[in-house]
């Protein structure tokens, strides 16, 4: 399984010189799977990078969106492959009791907002609530199950042979809870990242930003690592920036996670901040996933 | 591959709100399990959830009674988070409960069920302390 991240920002896209090491593109992460087959874990603006990339291939690709904010969708217009009558394309995302997946995503694609319609997309797309059973896409299970965010969202399991990657983005498990003190099974999104290769999490805040910011949906640093360590998680990519946090901020930022880390028995190695196109492979069978950029 | 279990993420919130709540309040999975209730219903029972831990369908109604207001035993069935979880509609009753330590509490409960996208998750019932007598030092 290779990952690569196109969009690592969130809330809003924040391009610039202060910015560009990290990244200004919003959530989008590009899976292959060990079939060849294509993820992509939601559609921030970071997925016109992905679409680019991929040149007139593949012909099907799944996009799984974790939920609906405009950060993870403010790309799916953009998308070259969306525009090309060959591409058939499955949007996976939570439902809601208010409307379908569908109906809620053409409240975006839609005027005035955009300049196409849904039905007026070339490619053959169709859209599927993600269920609460594991299903399969190519040679992977994926899982889905609702964590801690405002309004209904997603955490989401790919596994792959003997590798998974855990994608939650935006969380706020520690939301009236004290995460270190927690029952496993009473904290939101740990069976999807219980012992996972690779967890791609919500980093957004420092623990000093976070009072201003309770109910708001995202984590402090405090709660991403004592997710990260009751979760077990073998390597640790803090994502979701918030926009104000420059390429220097997120330094000294990285920097402080990687000291709490190993004051708390981890191994720096295996935690970073999220930089956009960094890649990873996950092989079939190791410890422990291997940057490759 | 994990295996590890979850409880639906409504009940966690449920569970995370109660715990920030002065207000005694039992929390029920869709099986009709005590899986949690706060400090304040601690306080009224005599025992904390820690102390006791989650409790089966049929154990849990005995540790409070309850009674009604002529001390006869209020059956299982006909209590309001078990009605509420078993039909999905909120109910309300006065009864009376017995705490560890011998006090009685009458309470007003109120129960609605948890009700999601993927069914019914549970129940909360909130009781409304009303009177209290004997020794314990309960909310009056």
């Amino acid at each position: 399984m290779k990952v690569k991240l196109w969009g690592t920002r969130g809330s809003i896209p924040s391009p610039g010189p202060e910015t560009i090491r990290y990244g200004g593109n919003t959530s989008c992460v590009g899976v292959t799977l060990s079939d060849g087959s294509l993820l992509a874990l939601d559609a921030g603006t970071g997925i016109r990078s992905l679409g680019l990339a991929l040149g007139d291939e593949p012909t099907r690709l799944h996009i799984l969106l974790t939920h609906l904010h405009l950060d993870h969708i403010q790309g799916l217009v953009f998308f070259a492959p969306a525009f090309r009558p060959q591409t058939e394309i499955v949007i996976w995302g939570p439902a809601s009791p208010e409307a379908s997946l569908r109906d809620r995503i053409a409240r975006y694609v839609s005027a005035p907002l955009s300049p196409v319609e849904v039905r007026e997309l070339p490619c053959d797309v169709s859209f599927r609530h993600a269920p609460d059973s594991e299903w399969e896409i190519g040679p992977a299970r994926i899982r889905a199950a609702s964590v801690s965010h405002r309004g209904p969202t997603l955490g989401y399991r790919i596994d792959d042979g003997d590798s998974s990657l855990t994608y939650i983005p935006d969380h706020e498990p520690g939301l009236g809870a004290d995460l270190e003190r927690l029952e496993e099974d009473w904290i939101s999104g740990f069976a999807l990242a219980h012992e996972t290769s690779m967890l791609i999490h919500d980093g957004q805040y420092t623990d000093a930003e976070y009072p201003d910011h309770v109910g708001w949906g995202h984590s402090p640093l405090r709660d991403s690592l004592a997710f990260a360590r009751r979760t077990g998680a073998e390597r640790t990519v803090l994502f979701h920036h918030d926009p104000m946090h420059s390429d220097e901020f997120l330094d000294r930022f990285g920097a402080e996670a990687k000291q709490r880390w190993a004051a708390l028995g981890g191994d720096p190695a295996t935690i970073e901040l999220a930089r956009e196109r960094a890649e990873y492979e996950l092989p079939a069978r190791a410890p422990s996933p291997v940057a490759t950029a | 591959m994990s295996f590890v279990t979850q409880r639906p993420l409504e009940l966690i919130l449920a569970r995370n709100l109660m715990s920030a709540l002065s207000t005694p309040a039992f929390l029920v999975d869709e099986g009709g399990v005590l899986v949690f209730y706060n400090e304040a219903a601690g306080m009224m029972l005599g025992k904390r959830f820690e102390e006791l831990g989650t409790v089966g369908a049929d154990e849990w109604g005995a540790l409070f009674g309850p009674f009604d207001e002529h001390g006869a035993p209020i059956p299982y069935d006909n209590l309001p988070l078990v009605s509420a979880v078993r039909d999905g509609r909120p109910a309300h009753a006065e009864y009376v409960i017995h705490s560890t330590d011998g006090a009685s509490h009458e309470v007003e409960v109120s129960a609605f069920p948890i009700l999601t996208a993927h069914g019914s998750q549970g129940g909360i019932a909130i009781f409304w302390p009303t009177k209290m007598n004997g020794n314990g030092a309960g909310p009056a």
